[in-house]
């Protein structure tokens, strides 16, 4: 049981961890560093609902968090699959160079 | 005739030609030449063979009982307790079923020559196409009991006239000639809707709604009044105009400008000589025969109206006298075969045109059918010179053709003698509505001694185009050379020359100087007068001495231009060379400048109006117009630079929106606290 005045540094840490993830997916090119950009905002998110729980006394963030995880297992499946996809067909793996839905 | 089989006739010829139109224009060009030559022409020779139905028909109708009006179909209901309503209906009488046997009956012939005319032409089945829908607008224009439908057809048979001069589009002349007769047509048929116009709002049928002395509510008022476009309510309900009141002499004065449009007559008539430019058969049946004389018909349709106005009646008689004499004057010196008989076209249909002013209208009527003849019958003969020289039309390039083409040549002297006034058609036709010009009209007879006058000049010109092309020794090596056309050319004309020669003679046969067929057939139709009375007839003895005058004259016309032209005994050069005496080939040669004086009156300030408003419309009108667009456009480049494709862009958008969204709830959070 974490006490009460532990609750505004879990939700700062989460806050802080989200942001650093966004500013992975806006800044870095690499689509493999973006999706664990992308996990690390999730996961961000899963420490702030994790967090409530534990503060709120209940469990529906918890139930919450592992919706997440699920989700967030599905989501790497296609997006990993995507990117061997683009690798093998010879393409540098850049997300700046795959900008075809636009031409 | 019934109802019943009034509407099934009505519409069988009406909805043949279109058929035969559409056939050609649709299936032609697939099919090919022989089906387009069968399709065009069988389609006519029905709506002849249904002409010739109701005309039997009508014949032995019961007196009384010949003129009959149906309705086809309500077109347009406009709701006003049926007030508004436009429905096509047709009037079948004695006036519309001589017109149909001309309109069917010649243009059958015509078609039929236009299968030879037409051989080698790549168009043939854009030229069926629109002779036949040609057809079937005048059929509606004659059958129209109704102010709308007559509109129609009198704008769709000006439609397929523009269409058939511009047939050879690739020809500058053609175009330019085509856009003449189109613009003219149009100021025609303004003057026409106007009048429409004024007759809708003020021939009315007062209905017994509201009894006389009761009080009534306005609407009951409005609606007391039944407002019709129907022809034969018009005319029965006409006396509600008042007899020479301002307003039918307006009314007659506009169907007269409308008429003269169509009709070729002055001051609306410079489109018909440039008219020539389309096919020879277009001349002849459209420029000749039927559709020039729509203006005849028009005023004879509406000749309860005219004889409610003496005045415009009168202007209507001057016109057409005053344009017998000038095309008369302007036939002598031209050069060019189609452009004579185009002038002697708008010659004689002015005598048609007084005819009909002067209130004799079965005689205008009668000049029209056996006109329709021998005009014909002139312009298919020039058509078959022009194919046989090669598309020469210069009289000055022909000479010698009677002995080289036989058939046509002697056609074409009885068409000549028919057109002068001598033993054939236009000798009864014209002597006749002369012999009405002695007693009626205005001036009575300053006109008719300007028709005796026409009747010298029709000689002369008839037989100066007939010297000049058949006669003498051939001057140039294409009339030298020169072959009879082939048998589909030369039956049309060959029966074109016998019922020029027969007709007259058949229709007045046994009283030849009295009352005639046509005038019995017809006078019902003329029955019903509400202003003056019926035009007097001249009795037999001063009919015959009319006779004689008019037959005098044209045989002195024939004898100079034999002399002249022919005979080679009278030199004029000399005379015509004098100063005083030389203005006047001049004049004539130039068709009285009226092209000249149209063109620095109309046609230049008209432009430079245009080129003026242009000047000032591009900024003042197009600046306010690009001005918008311009803003959409760079509106829109804003939004088009924020699709960039990158995916880091679009989440840099959806990042920052999520901040502006989360700041903006915290801030109305803090608010409501």
């Amino acid at each position: 049981m974490l006490s009460p005045a532990m609750f505004p540094w879990i939700l700062l840490t989460a806050a802080y961890l989200f942001t650093l993830g966004a500013l992975g997916v806006l800044i870095r090119r690499n689509p493999l560093v973006v999706f664990m950009s992308i996990e690390l905002m999730l996961n961000a998110v899963n420490l702030a609902l994790v967090g409530y729980s534990s503060f709120l006394n209940s469990e529906e963030g918890q139930v919450f968090a592992f919706m997440v995880i699920v989700v967030a297992a599905a989501e790497v499946v296609v997006g990993l699959g995507l990117l061997t996809r683009v690798f093998s067909i010879g393409r540098e793996l850049d997300v700046d160079d795959l900008d075809e839905l636009k031409r | 005739m019934s109802q019943q089989s009034a509407a099934l006739l009505a519409g069988l010829v009406l909805l043949l030609p279109l058929l035969g139109s559409a056939l050609c224009g649709l299936l032609g060009p697939v099919l090919g030449r022989r089906f387009v030559n069968w399709a065009g022409t069988l389609s006519i020779a029905a709506a002849f063979a249904v002409a010739l139905v109701i005309f039997i028909q009508v014949l032995g109708a019961a007196t009384g009982h010949q003129s009959v009006t149906v309705s086809l179909w309500n077109w347009l209901d406009l709701g006003s307790g049926g007030n508004l309503n436009v429905s096509v209906d047709v009037t079948i009488d004695q006036l519309a079923v001589l017109m149909l046997l001309v309109i069917t009956g010649v243009g059958l012939l015509i078609h039929v020559y236009s299968v030879g005319y037409m051989e080698h032409d790549p168009g043939v089945a854009r030229f069926f196409s629109y002779m036949n829908f040609f057809i079937f607008s005048m059929v509606l224009l004659v059958l129209a009991a109704n102010l709308v439908i007559l509109i129609i057809g009198w704008a769709a048979v000006a439609l397929s006239s523009y269409l058939l001069i511009g047939f050879w589009y690739e020809r500058q002349s053609a175009v330019v000639a085509a856009r003449k007769a189109m613009i003219t047509q149009v100021i025609g048929d303004v003057a026409l809707v106007i009048a429409a116009f004024l007759l809708f709002l003020n021939v009315t049928t007062v209905l017994p709604t509201c009894p006389p002395g009761a009080v009534c509510s306005l609407q009951a008022l409005f609606a007391q009044h039944l407002y019709t476009l129907s022809l034969p309510q018009i005319f029965a309900n006409a006396s509600s105009l008042g007899v020479g009141s301002p307003l039918v002499t307006l009314v007659c004065i506009l169907l007269a400008v409308g008429a003269f449009a169509k009709s070729a007559q002055f001051p609306l008539h410079t489109w018909l000589p440039d008219a020539m430019e389309g096919p020879t058969p277009v001349s002849a049946l459209i420029h000749a025969a039927t559709m020039v004389t729509a203006g005849v018909y028009l005023i004879a349709r509406f000749h309860v109206l005219f004889e409610m106005s003496p005045i415009a009646s009168g202007m209507v008689a001057c016109v057409g006298m005053g344009t017998a004499v000038m095309a008369g004057f302007i036939a002598l010196s031209q050069v060019d075969i189609k452009r004579v008989i185009a002038y002697s076209t708008m010659s004689q249909i002015g005598l048609m045109i007084f005819a009909v002013g002067i209130g004799a209208y079965a005689a205008g009527m009668y000049q029209f059918l056996l006109h329709a003849f021998f005009k014909a019958l002139l312009f298919l003969a020039a058509g078959n010179v022009i194919h046989a020289l090669h598309d020469e039309q210069d009289i000055r390039e022909m000479g010698g053709l009677n002995s080289r083409m036989r058939v046509t040549a002697w056609s074409f002297l009885i068409g000549s003698l028919a057109l002068a006034g001598f033993l054939f058609a236009g000798m009864f036709s014209k002597e006749d509505l002369l012999g009405f010009g002695l007693l009626n009209g205005p001036g009575t007879p300053a006109l008719y001694i300007v028709g005796i006058a026409v009747n010298v000049l029709t000689g002369l010109y008839a037989f100066r185009l007939y010297g000049t092309a058949f006669t003498g020794q051939p001057r140039s090596d294409a009339a030298r050379n020169a072959h009879e056309a082939g048998w589909v050319m030369l039956w049309p004309v060959v029966i074109l020359a016998g019922l020029s020669a027969v007709a007259g003679w058949a229709l007045q046969w046994p009283v030849t100087f009295g009352p005639h067929l046509i005038n019995d057939f017809l006078n019902p139709v003329f029955s019903y007068f509400v202003g003056r009375p019926p035009a007097t007839a001249p009795g037999t003895s001063l009919g015959l001495v009319g006779f004689g005058i008019g037959v005098g004259c044209s045989l002195v016309g024939i004898g100079v231009a034999v002399l002249i032209w022919v005979r080679h005994d009278w030199d004029l050069s000399r005379v015509l060379a004098l100063p005083g005496v030389r203005l006047i080939p001049q004049l004539s040669r130039n068709k009285l400048y009226f092209d000249e004086i149209y063109d620095l009156l109309l046609v230049r300030p008209i432009r430079a109006l245009a080129r003026g408003l242009r000047r000032f419309g591009e900024p003042v009108m197009d600046g306010p117009i690009r001005g918008i667009s311009a803003i959409a456009t760079d509106f829109s480049g804003i939004f088009r630079a924020l699709q960039s494709g990158l995916i880091r862009d679009y989440a840099s958008y959806m990042v920052l929106f999520v901040v502006i969204f989360t700041v903006a709830v915290m801030l109305a959070a803090g608010v409501a606290k």
